[in-house]
C-alpha cells in the first residue's frame, strides 16, 4: 500500500527516503502485531504447564526446517537482485523477482505438506489449544506471504520492461523490505512453535 | 534572530520543491469531493462523519439515561418506533447492546474521526508549511476504510439478535458464541479490525508527514503543540492498535473456526484457553489508546491558551517534553484496569506505582497551561472558552484517576459509576469539549467563514454546565456503590437511595444533549451564512493563517521558511500588532522576500 | 446515615477491612479537592485579572527562566510527594495487612464460589474438610457465614467472566472461567447483605443478585448441622453436574 503512495512522488533522493520512513513505520506497526500474537502464544504455554498439551504429538521439524532454509535463500537472491550494484546488470531484478516468486511458492506448497496430514490424522484448530495456535499463527503468517509474493508480482512488468530496475526505486524497495519482514517473522515462529 | 540569511544558507541545498511538487487540481466530481487525496477535503469528510456519529451516540446516551432514571417507561418519540412490542420500553438485551455500541461508536467513530481524523489531516500539513501529507493515496484508503468499518458497525444493529452486547471491551467468554452467538458480535469485531487499520494507515502517514516534510527552519521544537499532540498520538496508534487487532483477530477465530484461544471453564465442552489473555491484549492497547484520545486535545488546547491570551506558550518545551514522557508511560500502566481480575499482587503493585508517575508530567504541563493565562491579555472568543472549560473539567478527570490508580479504592470502585464518571470527564467532557474548541477555532479555515460568536458563548456555558453535573453525578452514585452496566437499579436495595442522584443526572444528560443543538444550527447556518472569514481571523502566526482561508489547493505558493516559534505573541520589538507569523522576521521592512512568503 | 433516603453514601460498612477502602477514597478525595480549587482559584483569578481590556498587552515571556523551571518543579513533585506517594504507601499497607493476607487461622470458613449466568453457587467442605466430596454443603444464592470468623473464597465461573460484589464490605473479586481466584473478608455485624454482580455478563447481568446471611456462631453451626443432614440425603452418584467444586487452593 504504501508503495503505491510512494509511487506518486517522482524518485527523488527525498521522497526515496520518506517512503523508506513510512515503511519502516508500518513495520513497526505489523510487529506489534505478530508481537501480540506470540505474546498469547506465550501466556498459554505458561499457562498450560505441559507442552506440547493434552498428549499431542510433537509436530514435525523436518519439513519446516527446510522451509526456513527456503524463505531465508528468497530473502538472499531477492537482496542481490535489488542493492545498487543490480542497478548496472539489466535484467538482474527480474530473475531475482522470479527466482523469489518461486522459492515464495514452494515455501507455501511445503507448508500445505505440513498442514495437510497433521489435519487428516485429526490434529486441528478445534482440536485444544495446541491446534489453535499451531494453525492460528502459521495460517495467518501465510497470508502474509501470500501477499508479499502479489507485492512482488506487480513489479514483473516494470522489470520486463526496464523501468524498474533496482532497489533505487522506492516500489521496488518497500516491496522487498516487506518480504524480508515476513521472512524474518516466518523464523521467529519456526523456533517458537516448532523448536521451543 | 531577525536575520534569516543563514538559515537560507542552511537549507540552500535541501530539495524541497522537488519532492513537494504541485499537483494540478483534480478536475471530476468524484477525485475531488469522494475519493479526494487532498489532505484538506479529507478532513473535511472525516468532520461530517465523526460527527454524525456522535450525534447518534449522543442520542443512544440519551436513551441510556432515560432508562436508568425512569425504567420501563418508553423514552419520548423513539421509544415506540425501537421497540414498539414493547410498548416502547428499552428490553434489556437492547440496553446491553445500547452501551456497548455508545462507547464503540463515541470513541473509534466519533472522537477518533474529528480529532484525529479531521483535525490531524487538516493541521498536520498546514501547520508544518507541507502541500499535503507523505502519502495521500494512503490518506485517502484510511478515510475509506473507516467508512467500511462504520458501515459493519451500523449494519450489525439490524442482524438477528442485534449488535454486539458484551461491553465496548467486549471480554470473552461472554464475547465469544458462548454468550453473543450473534453476528452483531462478529460484525464488531469486523468493524475494530478495520477501523483499527484505517488509524494505523493515518498514524503511518501522520508519522512519516512530520518525520519528512517539515518546512525549512521547522525544527521539532517550532512546531505548534497541536501537531505534537497529534503526533504523539500517531506514533501511539501505530505501535498499540495493532495489538488490539491481534486480540480481536483470535476472538474471530474462536467464534468462527472453533479455535480456544480464550475458551475456558464448565459450561465450554473443550476448555484449555485463557480469557484473561484477551483482557491483556486489550488493555496494553486500551490504556494507550484513552491517551490516543486526549493527546490531540492537549495539544490544541495547550496552543489556543496562548493564542487567545496573546502570550506564548509558558514552558512550551517542558509541555511538549511532558506530554512525550505521558505518551511513553502509558505503554506500561495497562495493568491498572485489571487489578480485581485475580492478577499476582506484585504485577498490581507494579502498575500502581506506575500509574502513579503519570501524574508529575500531567501537573507539570497543568500548570504550563495556568503559567501561560498568568498575565495574558485574554480574549475570551468562543474557542478559549472551551479550551478553558477542557483544563476544568480535565483537572477533575484526571484527580479521579488517582482514585481508581490505587488499588485499595480500586477494588471497591472497580467497574462502579465512580469509573464512568472518571473517564467520561476525560473522554466524553475533556476530548468532547477539545473538539469543540478545535472546530470553532478552525471552522474559519476549513470552510473559509466565521461561526456565530454569540451561539458559540451559549453552547459553551448550556454545555459545560450539565456536563459538570452529569458526570460528577456518575461519581457521586459510583462511590455510593452503584455498578455500571445496570439496565435498572430495582433488583438491589442498597442501591434504591441513589435513585434521586440519577434521575438528576438524566435531566442534566438531557439537557446536555439538548443545548447540542446550539452547535448544530451554529454549525449548519455558518456554513451556509456565515460572514466570510479573513486570512487570519484570530490574529496568530502559526502557518495555517498565513495562507488563504480556506486554502488553495497546494497550500503554500513556496513552502515557508521559518524564522519564529509557533507562539511569538506581544513581542516588545513588534509594534502595531501583538503577533508574529511563524515566517515572518521582526525587522519584515529589511526581509521583502519573507514578507511575500508571510503573505502580509 | 446511609439510609437516610436522600443520602448517597454507600451501604453501611459490617466488615473489618472496609474502612481501609473509604478512608482512602476520602483521603485521595480531600488532597484531590484541594489541588482542584488551587487550580480553579488559579484559573479564576487569571481569568478574571488579566482578561484583555483596551490596549492590554501580554508578558512577554516563554516561561523558560529559572525561576519558572523551579516553580513549576517543585509543584508538580510537591503534588506526586504529597498525594500520589502517600496513596501508594496507604494501598501497600492494606495490601500487606488486609487484602493478598490469605487467612490461615483454624476457624476459617472456606467456600468455594461459582457464578454462572445468573446466579451464584456455594460449596463448603463439609464434615470431611475435603472439597467435592459426597458430603459437601451446596447452596444457591445464598452464602451463610459466621460473624467474627475470617471467610476465605475459591471463586471460578462456569461460563462467562463474573465478579463477587459485597457492597457492605468494600469487596470486590473477578469470577473466570478457567481459573481459580481468591478473596476473603470478616463481618462484624450479624444481619441480611446483598451480592451483587459488578461484571458484565449478559443481558440479565443487572439482576443476578444473591444474599449473604451473617450468623451469630450458634445460629451459623446449628444451620451447618441441619445442611450436612441433608446434603448426605441429597447427594446423588449418578449426577456429574452436582461435583461442580475443585480442590482448594489456599
Ligand atoms: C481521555 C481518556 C482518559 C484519560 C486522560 C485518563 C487518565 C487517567 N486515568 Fe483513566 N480511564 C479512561 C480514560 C482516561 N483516563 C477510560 C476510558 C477508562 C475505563 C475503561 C473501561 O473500563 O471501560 C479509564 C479507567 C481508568 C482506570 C481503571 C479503573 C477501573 O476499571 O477499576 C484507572 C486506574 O488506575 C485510571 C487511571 C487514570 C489515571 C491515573 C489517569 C491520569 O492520566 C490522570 C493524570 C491527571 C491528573 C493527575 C490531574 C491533572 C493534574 C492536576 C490537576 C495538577 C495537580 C494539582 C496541582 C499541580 C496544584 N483510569
Ligand atoms: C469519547 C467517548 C464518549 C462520549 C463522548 C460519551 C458521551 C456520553 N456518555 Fe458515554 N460511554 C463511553 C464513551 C463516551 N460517552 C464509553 C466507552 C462507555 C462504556 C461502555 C461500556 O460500558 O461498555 C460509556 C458508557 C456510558 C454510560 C454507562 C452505561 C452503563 O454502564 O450502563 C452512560 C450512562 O449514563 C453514558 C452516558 C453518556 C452521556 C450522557 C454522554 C454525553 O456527553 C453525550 C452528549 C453528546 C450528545 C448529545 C451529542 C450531540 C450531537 C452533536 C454535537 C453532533 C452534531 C451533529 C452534526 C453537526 C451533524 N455513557
Ligand atoms: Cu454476573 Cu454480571
Ligand atoms: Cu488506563
Amino acid at each position: 500500500m504504501t508503495a503505491v503512495a510512494a509511487a506518486r512522488f517522482p524518485s527523488t533522493e527525498e521522497s526515496r527516503r520518506t517512503s523508506f520512513v513510512g515503511m519502516v513505520m508500518a513495520l513497526a506497526s505489523w510487529s506489534m502485531m505478530f508481537g501480540g500474537l506470540f505474546f498469547a502464544y506465550a501466556i498459554l504455554r505458561l499457562k498450560a504447564g505441559t507442552w506440547p498439551p493434552d498428549g499431542v504429538a510433537p509436530l514435525p521439524r523436518l519439513l519446516p526446517l527446510a522451509n526456513t532454509l527456503v524463505l531465508l535463500f528468497s530473502s538472499y537472491v531477492l537482496h542481490r537482485g535489488v542493492r545498487k550494484e543490480a542497478d548496472a546488470r539489466p535484467g538482474a531484478l527480474l530473475g531475482a523477482l522470479k527466482a523469489t516468486l518461486a522459492l515464495g511458492s514452494v515455501f507455501l506448497v511445503l507448508q500445505l505438506a505440513v498442514w495437510v496430514p497433521l489435519w487428516r490424522s485429526g490434529f486441528r484448530i478445534d482440536s485444544g489449544i495446541y491446534g489453535s495456535i499451531f494453525y492460528g499463527l502459521t495460517v495467518f503468517h501465510a497470508l502474509h506471504v501470500l501477499a508479499g509474493l502479489a507485492a512482488l508480482l506487480v513489479l514483473v512488468p516494470g522489470a520486463r520492461s526496464g523501468r524498474l530496475r533496482s532497489g533505487a526505486q522506492s516500489r521496488v524497495r518497500v516491496s522487498a523490505m516487506f518480504w524480508h519482514f515476513v521472512d524474518a517473522v516466518w523464523v521467529v515462529m519456526f523456533v517458537a512453535v516448532y523448536l521451543l | 534572530m531577525a536575520d534569516t540569511t543563514h538559515l537560507r544558507r542552511l537549507y540552500a541545498g535541501a530539495d524541497f520543491h522537488a519532492e513537494q511538487h504541485i499537483h494540478p487540481e483534480p478536475t471530476s466530481f468524484v477525485s475531488r469531493y469522494v475519493f479526494s487525496m487532498d489532505h484538506k477535503v479529507i478532513a473535511k469528510q472525516f468532520l461530517w462523519y465523526g460527527l454524525a456519529f456522535l450525534a447518534l451516540g449522543g442520542t443512544m446516551a440519551m436513551m441510556i439515561r432515560w432508562q436508568i432514571a425512569h425504567p420501563g417507561t418508553a423514552f419520548p418519540v423513539l421509544g415506540e418506533l425501537l421497540w414498539p412490542e414493547s410498548g416502547g420500553v428499552m428490553p434489556p438485551q437492547a440496553y446491553a447492546s445500547f452501551f456497548t455500541m455508545h462507547g464503540t461508536l463515541m470513541i473509534f467513530f466519533a472522537i477518533t474521526p474529528i480529532l484525529i481524523g479531521a483535525f490531524g489531516n487538516l493541521l498536520i500539513p498546514l501547520m508544518i508549511g507541507a502541500r499535503d501529507m507523505a502519502f495521500p493515496t494512503l490518506n485517502m484508503l484510511s478515510f475509506w476504510t473507516n467508512v467500511l468499518a462504520g458501515t459493519a458497525m451500523i449494519v450489525s444493529f439490524f442482524v438477528p439478535m442485534g449488535a454486539a452486547a458484551g461491553g465496548w471491551q467486549s471480554y470473552p467468554t461472554l464475547s465469544t458464541l458462548a454468550g453473543q452467538p450473534g453476528a452483531g458480535q462478529t460484525l464488531w469485531i469486523a468493524g475494530v479490525f478495520l477501523t483499527g487499520s484505517a488509524s494505523i494507515m493515518g498514524a503511518v502517514n501522520y508519522i512519516t508527514t512530520v518525520v519528512r516534510l517539515r518546512a525549512p527552519g521547522m525544527g521539532y521544537f517550532q512546531m505548534p503543540l497541536s501537531v505534537w499532540g497529534i503526533w504523539l498520538t500517531a506514533i501511539l496508534n501505530a505501535l498499540f492498535v495493532p495489538v488490539l487487532a491481534a486480540g480481536v483477530l483470535l476472538l474471530f477465530l474462536d467464534r468462527t473456526f472453533g479455535s480456544h484461544f480464550f475458551l475456558a471453564g464448565a459450561a465450554v465442552t473443550k476448555g484449555g484457553g485463557d480469557p484473561i489473555l484477551y483482557q491483556h491484549l486489550f488493555w496494553i492497547f486500551g490504556h494507550p489508546e484513552v491517551y490516543i484520545l486526549i493527546l490531540p486535545a492537549w495539544g490544541i488546547v495547550s496552543d489556543l491558551l496562548s493564542f487567545f491570551s496573546r502570550k506564548p506558550a509558558f514552558g512550551y518545551k517542558a509541555t511538549a517534553i511532558s506530554m512525550s514522557v505521558i505518551t511513553f508511560l502509558s505503554m506500561v500502566v495497562y495493568g491498572h484496569h485489571m487489578f480485581v481480575v485475580g492478577m499476582s499482587p506484585l504485577l498490581s503493585q507494579g502498575f500502581m506505582t506506575l500509574t502513579m508517575l503519570i501524574s508529575i508530567p500531567s501537573a507539570v504541563f497543568f500548570l504550563n497551561w495556568l503559567g501561560t493565562m498568568w498575565r495574558g491579555a485574554i480574549r475570551f472568543a468562543t474557542p478559549m472558552l472551551f479550551s478553558v472549560g477542557v483544563v476544568f473539567v480535565f483537572g477533575l478527570g484526571g484527580l479521579t484517576g488517582l482514585h481508581l490508580g490505587a488499588i485499595s479504592s480500586d477494588i471497591y470502585l472497580h467497574d462502579s459509576y465512580f469509573v464512568v464518571g472518571h473517564f467520561h470527564l476525560t473522554m466524553a467532557a475533556s476530548v468532547l469539549l477539545g473538539a469543540f474548541a478545535a472546530i470553532y477555532f478552525w471552522f474559519p479555515k476549513m470552510f473559509g467563514k466565521m461561526m456565530n460568536e454569540t451561539l458559540g458563548k451559549w453552547h459553551f456555558w448550556l454545555t459545560i454546565v450539565p456536563i459538570t453535573v452529569v458526570f460528577c453525578g456518575m461519581l457521586v452514585v459510583g462511590y455510593g456503590g452503584m455498578q455500571r452496566r445496570l439496565y435498572n437499579t430495582d433488583a438491589y436495595a442498597f442501591l434504591q437511595h441513589l435513585h434521586p442522584v440519577n434521575v438528576w443526572v438524566t435531566r442534566a444528560a438531557l439537557f446536555l444533549g439538548a443545548s447540542q443543538f446550539l452547535f448544530v444550527v451554529n454549525f449548519l447556518s455558518s456554513l451556509v451564512a456565515g460572514k466570510k472569514a479573513s486570512e487570519n481571523p484570530w490574529e496568530v502566526g502559526t502557518l495555517e493563517w498565513t495562507v488563504p482561508s480556506p486554502p488553495p489547493h497546494h497550500n503554500f505558493d513556496e513552502i515557508p521558511l521559518v524564522v519564529n516559534g509557533p507562539h511569538e505573541f506581544s513581542h516588545p520589538e513588534v509594534k502595531g500588532k501583538d503577533w508574529l507569523a511563524q515566517n515572518e522576521p521582526i525587522r519584515s521592512e529589511t526581509e521583502p522576500a519573507a514578507r511575500a512568503a508571510a503573505g502580509s | 446515615m446511609h439510609n437516610w433516603p436522600f443520602s448517597w453514601l454507600p451501604p453501611a460498612d459490617v466488615s473489618q477491612d472496609g474502612w481501609r477502602a473509604d478512608g482512602l477514597f476520602w483521603y485521595t478525595t480531600t488532597l484531590g479537592a484541594i489541588a482542584f480549587t488551587l487550580v480553579v482559584l488559579a484559573l479564576a483569578w487569571s481569568a478574571w485579572k488579566y482578561r484583555a481590556g483596551p490596549g492590554a498587552r501580554a508578558l512577554y515571556t516563554h516561561g523558560t527562566d529559572r525561576k519558572s523551571f523551579a516553580v513549576t518543579g517543585v509543584l508538580a513533585a510537591l503534588v506526586f510527594v504529597t498525594i500520589d506517594m502517600n496513596l501508594v504507601r496507604i494501598s501497600e499497607r492494606d495490601i500487606k495487612e488486609a487484602t493478598y493476607e490469605w487467612p490461615t487461622a483454624p476457624d476459617t470458613i472456606r467456600v468455594e464460589v461459582m457464578p454462572q449466568q445468573w446466579a451464584w453457587n456455594f460449596r463448603y467442605a463439609g464434615p470431611d474438610g475435603v472439597f467435592n466430596t459426597a458430603d459437601d454443603v451446596v447452596t444457591f444464592n445464598e452464602l451463610r457465614v459466621p460473624a467474627g470468623h475470617p471467610v476465605m473464597l475459591n471463586l471460578k465461573a462456569k461460563d462467562v467472566i463474573h465478579s463477587f460484589y459485597l457492597p457492605n464490605f468494600r469487596l470486590k473479586q473477578d469470577a473466570n472461567p478457567g481459573t481459580v481466584t481468591r478473596s476473603w473478608f470478616k463481618a462484624l455485624k450479624t444481619g441480611d447483605f446483598e451480592i451483587a454482580c459488578s461484571q458484565m455478563c449478559g443481558w440479565a447481568h443487572y439482576k443476578m443478585k444473591g444474599d449473604l446471611i451473617v450468623l451469630n456462631d450458634a445460629d451459623f453451626s446449628r444451620w451447618m448441622k441441619e445442611a450436612e443432614g441433608d446434603a448426605k440425603r441429597r447427594y446423588d452418584p449418578g449426577d456429574k453436574e452436582q461435583m461442580w467444586g475443585w480442590e482448594w487452593l489456599q
